[in-house]
C-alpha cells in the first residue's frame, strides 16, 4: 500500500534559496512602465498633424488668385507624396510603444489559466498532504511567475537598451518636422490670411464701408483663431514627445532596475509630465 | 557645392516668410502712396513669397524623412524582436508547466520511493536555471 509522501525537509528551504539564487522575487512590478507605454502609444497617434499639413493647401486657394492654384496643388502632390513617410514615423513610434506595454504584461492571462490547472490537479494529488499541497502549489506558482518576471525583465530591458537611440532619433525627426516645418508653414498660413483680409479693407480705392469692414475684421479673427488653434495643437504635439523621449531616455538610464519598485515611484513624475501633456494636447485639439 | 542640409532649408524657408511680412508691412504703411495697380503687384509678389516659403519647408521635410530612414529601419528592428520575445513567452510557460507537471507528477508516483524525488526536482531547477540563464545572455 503506498504511503503519504513526505518530501524532505531541506526541500522547501533550498527551493527557496533557488529563487533567490536566480533573482526570481516573483512581484518584479513593471505597472510603471506598462502605463508609460500605453499612454506613450496613445500619445504619439496624432494622425490629424499629417493631414492637416496636406489639407493646408487647399484651405489656402481662398486667400489666393486663382492663378496660384496650380502651384498650391503641385505642393500638396509633393505633401501627398511624404505622407506614408511621416506615417511611419507615428506609426513606428505607436508600435514600439505597443511593443514595450506587451512585454510587461505578457501572456499573463493565459499564464494564470495555467497556474488554476495546477490547482486542479493538485487536489487530485491524494497522495500528499493538504499541507504540502499548499506548500507545491504556492512554490510552482512563485517559480513560474518568477521566471516569467526574469524573462520579461530581462526583454524589457533589451528593447529598451536597443530602442532608445532609434527612437530618440525618430522623436528629434518627427519634432523638427512639426515645429521647424509645420509650424512655421502654418505661420505662413496665418500671413496670407491677413493679406488677404488687409486687402480687403485697406487696398487703394476700395469705398470704406462700415459694415463690410466689421464684417471682414470678424471673419479675419475666426481664420486667424482656427490657425492659431492649429499652431497650438503642433505645439502640444512637440510637448507630447519631448515628454515621450524624457520618459524614455530616464528608463534607458535606469535600466537595470526596471521592475523595481524605487525605480517605478522615481519614474512617476516623467509619467505625469506625459499625461499632462497628452490631456493638453486633446483639449487643444478636440 | 555641398547639397542644403534639412536645417539649412527649414532657415531659408523662414527667411522667404519674413521677406514676405516685411514687403507686407511696408505695403500697407506705404498704401496712402501706392495705386490699386502697384499695390495689387506688391501683393503678388508677396504671394509668390510665402508660397516659396511653404514649397521650401515641404522639401526641408523631405530632407528629415531621408535623414530619418535608418533610425525607422533600427527601431522596426526592435520591435520585432519585442513582439517575437512575447510570443516566446507562451513558449517558456509550457516549459513551466512541464515544471510544475514534474514536480507533481514526482510527488505523487513516488510515494514509494522519497529518495528519487530531491533528484527529480532537482533535474527541473537545473531545467528552470537554465531557461533563465540563457534569457539573461540573451536579454543583456
Amino acid at each position: 500500500m503506498a504511503r503519504p509522501l513526505h518530501i524532505g525537509r531541506g526541500f522547501f528551504p533550498g527551493f527557496a534559496a533557488f529563487l533567490l539564487a536566480v533573482g526570481v522575487s516573483g512581484c518584479a512590478n513593471f505597472d510603471a512602465v506598462k502605463k508609460f507605454a500605453t499612454l506613450s502609444s496613445n500619445a504619439a497617434n496624432h494622425a490629424a498633424v499629417t493631414r492637416d499639413y496636406i489639407a493646408a493647401l487647399d484651405r489656402r486657394k481662398q486667400y489666393q488668385p486663382p492663378e496660384f492654384h496650380a502651384e498650391l496643388d503641385a505642393q500638396r502632390t509633393r505633401r501627398e507624396a511624404q505622407q506614408a513617410s511621416l506615417d511611419v514615423f507615428q506609426q513606428t513610434m505607436v508600435g514600439y510603444m505597443q511593443g514595450l506595454g506587451g512585454l510587461t504584461t505578457g501572456e499573463i492571462r493565459a499564464y494564470d489559466k495555467s497556474l488554476k490547472d495546477l490547482g486542479a490537479s493538485l487536489n487530485k494529488a491524494t497522495l500528499l498532504t493538504s499541507d504540502e499541497k499548499e506548500a507545491v502549489a504556492a512554490l510552482s506558482t512563485l517559480l513560474a511567475r518568477g521566471v516569467t518576471a526574469v524573462y520579461r525583465r530581462n526583454e524589457i530591458k533589451k528593447l529598451i537598451q536597443d530602442g532608445n537611440q532609434p527612437l530618440q532619433d525618430i522623436i528629434k525627426a518627427t519634432r523638427k518636422i512639426v515645429m521647424r516645418g509645420i509650424y512655421a508653414d502654418l505661420q505662413v498660413e496665418s500671413t496670407l490670411v491677413s493679406r488677404y483680409y488687409d486687402n480687403f479693407m485697406l487696398a487703394p480705392d476700395n469705398p470704406p464701408e462700415p459694415v463690410a469692414m466689421a464684417l471682414a475684421r470678424e471673419a479675419k479673427a475666426e481664420a486667424l483663431g482656427r490657425i492659431d488653434s492649429r499652431i497650438k495643437g503642433a505645439q502640444a504635439y512637440d510637448a507630447v514627445l519631448e515628454k515621450l523621449a524624457q520618459g524614455h531616455q530616464y528608463l534607458h538610464e535606469h535600466r537595470d532596475r526596471i521592475g523595481n519598485n524605487e525605480l517605478n515611484e522615481q519614474f512617476s513624475p516623467y509619467i505625469d509630465e506625459l499625461r499632462y501633456a497628452y490631456r493638453s494636447l486633446l483639449e487643444i485639439t478636440r | 557645392m555641398d547639397k542644403l542640409n534639412p536645417d539649412d532649408a527649414f532657415e531659408l524657408g523662414n527667411q522667404f516668410r519674413d521677406a514676405a511680412i516685411a514687403l507686407g508691412d511696408w505695403r500697407i504703411s506705404h498704401r496712402a502712396s501706392l495705386t490699386k495697380a502697384q499695390w495689387d503687384e506688391i501683393d503678388q509678389q508677396e504671394i509668390r513669397l510665402l508660397n516659396t516659403a511653404s514649397g521650401i519647408y515641404t522639401s526641408a521635410i523631405g530632407l528629415v524623412l531621408l535623414d530619418s530612414e535608418v533610425a525607422v529601419v533600427h527601431l522596426q528592428s526592435s520591435l520585432k524582436a519585442a513582439r517575437s520575445a512575447v510570443q516566446r513567452i507562451a513558449t517558456l510557460k509550457q516549459a513551466l508547466d512541464l515544471a510544475s507537471a514534474l514536480i507533481l507528477f514526482a510527488a505523487a508516483v513516488s510515494s514509494g520511493n522519497a529518495a528519487a524525488i530531491p533528484a527529480a526536482i532537482l533535474a527541473v531547477n537545473d531545467a528552470t536555471i537554465a531557461i533563465v540563464q540563457r534569457q539573461g545572455s540573451d536579454g543583456t
